[in-house]
């Protein structure tokens, strides 16, 4: 693994310990401002009878996928498809960001499958996807263009195709 | 991170100010978990304005979640 590898893993590991360090990292580092107006749209279902999918950007994936590339600099715009009906039997985290450690014992904390799915058993959500999507979310520089214009667009356009009436994003 | 949500500005947000890496909780505190899960649903269907950001009263590690009251039916519809 390379030296630059090692040291964001090690920051990452620093700034969940201790959260102030993290803030002075946010203080040096500068999202990108979205412009224009704010896409909303109200859900059109009630709870009790539409279908969720969960996207996030914690970097979780099937083992079998290939990884995120943690050697550029500035991220990965791609993502993974995930199938919930196998996910948490061989799973893995590609993420250099964030202490991913705690989600390796139990992924509900970034992908909260088990609770959407006692949601669905008693009544409360119609129904959850079996297809899901995950990005990793240290994503900057020219492959913001990649993920608003192209990765993003192609996976609400695979929900929509879906059936898919609300998405919940869980950052990381 | 809150300041990233304020510029990114996503349609409608549930903020909790806990370690990076648990947006959801932490590990097997399914309690904790389903709390927060209710809570984004809560705020999906409850939120009128765009960009909203609801700050959770939920503390990191000291919450008791027995009291937890998760929202009606009328509340997700």
């Amino acid at each position: 693994m390379s030296v630059s590898r090692l040291k964001n893993q090690l920051l990452a590991r620093l700034t969940t310990a201790f959260p102030r360090l993290a803030e002075h990292f946010v203080a040096g580092y500068q999202a990108q401002q979205s412009r224009g107006k704010i896409p909303f749209v109200r859900p059109v279902k009630p709870l009790r009878s539409a279908r969720l999918a969960l996207v996030t950007t914690a970097g979780i994936h099937h083992t079998a996928q290939p990884p995120f590339d943690m050697n550029d600099k500035e991220g990965d715009p791609s993502y993974r498809v995930l199938d919930s009906n196998t996910l948490f039997d061989d799973f893995t985290v590609t993420h250099d960001y964030y202490d991913h450690s705690d989600a390796e014992k139990d992924p509900n904390i970034i992908f909260p499958l088990v609770p959407l799915q006692q949601l669905v058993a008693a009544g409360v959500l119609g129904s959850l996807a079996d297809t899901h999507y995950s990005f990793m979310g240290h994503i900057d520089g020219s492959h913001i263009k990649t993920l608003v214009e192209k990765t993003a667009s192609e996976v609400a356009s695979k929900l929509k195709a879906d059936g898919v009436d609300l998405v919940l994003l869980t950052p990381a | 991170m809150r300041e990233y949500t304020e510029k990114v500005q996503p349609p409608r947000t549930v903020f909790l100010r806990w370690p990076f890496g648990h947006p959801v909780g932490e590990p097997g505190n399914s309690a904790q978990q389903q709390a927060v899960v209710y809570e984004a649903l809560r705020a999906l269907y409850q939120i009128a304005e765009p960009g909203t950001i609801v700050d959770l009263p939920f503390r990191w590690r000291r919450e008791n979640y027995a009291d937890y009251q998760a929202p009606q039916a009328c509340e997700l519809e």
